[in-house]
């Protein structure tokens, strides 16, 4: 029919436009393409962040296996690591018996004695605390012996790194000759290193000295005051004697220990996911571990959410269910006006005001009992996880009041009409119904949370390291540093390029998929336990 | 037992409405709790901030903090008495005193306990500058990309599975940590276009940070307009996009902006992202001092929450840093605090006027 039409139809009655066609396309069809393309952008953000990201992070594994890591083997690190280790168990013994010292002083003020004479009382000890510690000082010299060699071959290793590096910028800049000029280093490491390696006897009799001195201070125990103590000086000659038993595994790891081993890719994986220390310019070994910060970034969320969940719930189910609606009307702005905080300002007013605050209110004798208190640091994960639970707060308040405005009014008019009172139906009908709703909000809380910067990087205290958990919540009062912080803090000084550069990069990775997780879950409970309002 | 015979129906008095009315005293210390520890916060950065912005005399305002540039302080001891001076007034001061004293022919006098404090003298103009402008070119941005994306999802998009997919990566934008995007930012415009640290890098990892807020703010002003709008348009013959642009738009346009205020309050608000971007330390000139128009969008600013955590962060806390730090905040939390209460504000009024 349309084929037929055009050739007849010139009456005047026939509408003719002239269209404009853009690539066979009409007008509004550019138009509507153009909408689209500006709709896809926030997809594109998204990919090309991901990209971005690995860009720059994705040879972190790579480099860290094939240089940090191998270094630290071919150097003989590793290996002197390996006795080290043996020390630092030693060390541990030693405060151990440190510890019992303290308990005996203890009980020696308890029993009125003033400090010289308790400490003449423990005269004996001391010296047997003394001689403990001397116990291994031939193998503590045969570490700074070797110490002292290997890093020597580390830093060849450096020169090297850095003579490579600037061959290729010589090479990338075109200049070949020049290039072609500059002189690499050969090292053989495994030269290098034999006399180390050939060491291992003097090693052997220096573990087996320290061994039966040991053994014959684990039969010689000191007294003690209590029974109690007594009890643990016998379980400290038990450990000692456990710990004597581990030296032949020791000398069997040096034996079998080969520097020529490759370094398998996983490890590289493995020591970023799971490795306890986040150690840079460091001059024995740079370690690139996520678990510290990872510890960090939980447990300031935790204080956070610990906070947030009750108050921001509490405040919406308020809000929404009990308040009048002339309190309504001026609490939801307020608290979305808390929202418009910039976290710069909360982390400067955690600096100035609020860590020295929380510090003075440790100090008050009466709260002296709580786990934590009197804080030894101004700032740390309590401080940082007070002012995170304030950002977190609005978060939660307007996505659970926003939950419990969705449940149907006739759920609560049904409740009522059984003659249930307004509590019951709120515990019972509301919240039950708006459930799914509140969760998402929690999620998403902590989402804002874990992914804050600035009051993590100014209020937590910034030590990269796993707070002792031994001292048990007293933990939430020591300084940590989290995966936000360290980014934000040390991006700024590493050179362009460096593993710990692409090491900073791979821990924005792990924040970006973390936090795509978390809104993931959050999406899934509201789609998943909906309840339809029919 | 005498009530009951009058009315069997009688609510018998019982522990539970008392229990009932704790637990609601409960939510309510709750809800006042969160309320007061806001006002802590807002009330002691006011009182303390105050101090450094506005003055006991006429004008009533510190025009120098507004104004001039971060100096260095100077604090030191002369003739017995105690001075604070910034770097350039404590070197004229010097200079004069010294000229003084070999005009009288006493020999050359003494300053004593010279103390240096960086960034603590004169002003926060050049990052009160430098904010203004990264908020406003990241926010032009923001607007056109969000606004014609909303358009498309709210007018055009039939609901399908891309259609899904597009509103699935806007949520999923929203919740990315701000420092991410600042990584991004780094790794995309700085580096690999070679931008450097500069404004343009800093707009558009500002910008495409505060996309999901602008989207989904506008898509909810688009939707208020009534269908009817648009079906009386399409009936009278117009087409799609003409539609679009007279009979939706200006209704919708009110509301678009309104809420995308809360996303400049965002963007002004952030430190994250233009730490490696944008920000810097300091620098001696002022962004509209450059030789090429170009260079404009090239350079670096100072913006006053990097400022903010530089002199909280970088310097000793006492009385003599007190005033800029204090003072920077409070500005800040000032401009911040006059944008998001706007909107508030705007909104609620806007919420009213049409009636459809």
């Amino acid at each position: 029919m349309e084929s037929t039409a055009p050739s007849t139809a010139e009456a005047s009655f026939v509408i003719t436009k002239a269209r404009t066609r853009v690539f066979g396309l009409s007008w509004d069809e550019v138009i509507q393409f153009f909408f689209a393309g500006n709709a896809a952008v926030a997809v594109v953000v998204l990919a090309l962040i991901t990209i971005f990201l690995f860009r720059e992070g994705a040879d972190f594994f790579r480099l860290n296996s094939s240089q940090n890591l191998a270094v630290y083997r071919e150097a003989g690190l590793e290996y002197v690591d390996i006795v080290r280790d043996q020390e630092k168990d030693h060390a541990a013994l030693n405060r151990y018996l440190a510890d019992v010292r303290l308990q005996a002083l203890k009980y020696y003020r308890k029993q009125g004695l003033t400090y010289p004479e308790a400490a003449a009382k423990l005269a004996a000890f001391d010296d047997y605390a003394g001689r403990y510690s001397d116990a291994i000082e031939p193998i503590r010299s045969k570490i700074s012996d070797w110490s002292d060699f290997v890093t020597a071959i580390k830093t060849k290793f450096g020169v090297r790194a850095d003579q490579l590096a600037e061959r290729e910028q010589l090479l990338a800049a075109g200049k070949t000759a020049e290039a072609a000029k500059v002189k690499i280093d050969v090292v053989d490491a495994r030269k290098e290193l034999q006399p180390v390696l050939d060491d291992r006897a003097s090693y052997q009799e220096a573990a087996q000295q320290a061994a039966q001195q040991l053994t014959a201070l684990a039969r010689q125990l000191p007294e003690a005051p209590t029974p109690e103590l007594q009890k643990r000086l016998q379980r400290f000659a038990e450990l000692t004697r456990q710990y004597v038993a581990t030296f032949p595994a020791t000398e069997k790891k040096l034996e079998t220990w080969d520097a020529t081993k490759p370094i398998p890719f996983y490890v590289s994986v493995t020591s970023f996911l799971f490795g306890r220390e986040w150690l840079t310019a460091s001059f024995w070994q740079d370690w690139y571990g996520i678990l510290p910060l990872l510890v960090g970034s939980l447990m300031v969320s935790a204080v956070a959410l610990v906070l947030a969940v009750p108050l921001g719930v509490g405040a919406a189910v308020y809000v929404n269910q009990i308040a009048r609606p002339f309190e309504q009307r001026w609490i939801k702005p307020v608290i979305e006006f808390i929202s418009a905080f910039p976290s710069v300002v909360l982390g400067f007013f955690g600096i100035a005001v609020l860590g020295e605050a929380l510090r003075k209110l440790s100090q008050v004798p009466w709260l002296s009992g709580l786990p934590g208190f009197p804080i030894a640091e101004r700032l740390n994960a309590l401080t940082a996880g007070c002012l995170l639970g304030l950002i977190a707060i609005p978060t939660i308040f307007t996505l659970a009041e926003d939950a419990l405005n969705n449940v149907p009014r006739s759920f609560r008019e049904a409740s009522y009409a059984l003659g249930a009172s307004r509590l019951q139906t709120i515990v019972k009908i509301t919240i039950p119904a708006s459930l799914s709703g509140i969760i998402s909000a929690v999620l998403l809380g902590f989402g804002r949370v874990i992914g804050e910067t600035m009051v993590v990087l100014l209020c937590a205290g910034n030590r990269i390291a796993i707070p002792d958990f031994s001292a048990g919540l007293g933990a939430f009062v020591q300084p940590v540093h989290t995966m936000t912080g360290i980014i934000a803090q040390e991006m700024g000084e590493v050179v362009r390029g460096s593993i710990h550069y692409r090491a900073l990069f791979m821990v924005g990775i792990v924040l970006f998929f973390l936090s795509l997780l978390i809104n993931y879950a959050a999406q899934k409970i509201v789609r998943r336990y909906r309840i339809s309002g029919g | 037992m005498a009530d009951r015979e009058i009315n069997p129906f009688a609510t018998q008095a019982t522990w539970f409405p008392r229990f009932e009315k704790g637990v609601f005293w409960i939510f309510r210390l709750a809800t006042y709790a969160v309320l007061l520890s806001g006002f802590a916060v807002f009330g002691t950065i006011v009182v303390k901030g105050a101090g450094t912005v506005f003055t006991t005399r006429a004008p009533f305002l510190n025009v120098a903090f507004l104004t001039q540039a971060p100096e260095t302080l100077y604090v030191f001891e002369y003739d017995g008495a105690k001075h604070e001076l910034g770097a350039k007034d404590y070197r004229a001061f010097r200079e004069t005193e010294e000229a003084k004293a070999k005009a009288a022919g006493k020999p050359a006098p003494k300053f004593e306990s010279v103390e240096s404090i960086v960034y603590s003298s004169g002003g926060i103009f050049p990052a009160i500058v430098g904010t203004i402008l990264l908020v406003v070119g990241s926010m032009a941005i923001a607007l056109v990309l969000g606004v014609a994306s909303a358009i498309y999802l709210s007018e055009y998009a039939k609901n399908g599975p891309v259609v899904r997919f597009i509103r699935l990566a806007i949520i999923n934008l929203a919740g990315v940590p701000s420092i991410v995007f600042g990584l991004f930012g780094y790794g995309m415009f700085v580096i690999f276009l070679g931008w450097n640290v500069s404004l343009l890098a800093g707009w558009f990892t500002l910008a495409f940070m505060v996309l999901p807020v602008v989207i989904t703010a506008s898509e909810e002003a688009l939707r208020a307009v009534p269908r009817g709008f648009r079906d009386a348009s399409l009936a009278l013959g117009s087409t799609k996009w003409q539609t679009i642009r007279k009979a939706v738009l200006p209704y919708a346009l009110p509301g678009v902006l309104t809420s995308s205020i809360l996303g400049v309050a965002r963007v002004a608000g952030e430190t994250a992202p233009i730490m490696f971007t944008a920000a810097y330390v300091v620098r001696d000139r002022l962004p509209w001092q450059v030789s090429q128009v170009s260079d404009f969008f090239f350079q670096g600013v100072m913006a006053l929450p990097y400022h903010i955590y530089v002199v909280s962060s970088k310097i000793p806390q006492n009385v003599y840093t007190e005033r800029v730090q204090y003072g920077a905040a409070f500005v800040f939390l000032m401009l911040v605090a006059a944008i998001a209460t706007g909107s508030i504000l705007l909104r609620n009024r806007l919420r009213g006027r049409y009636q459809w």
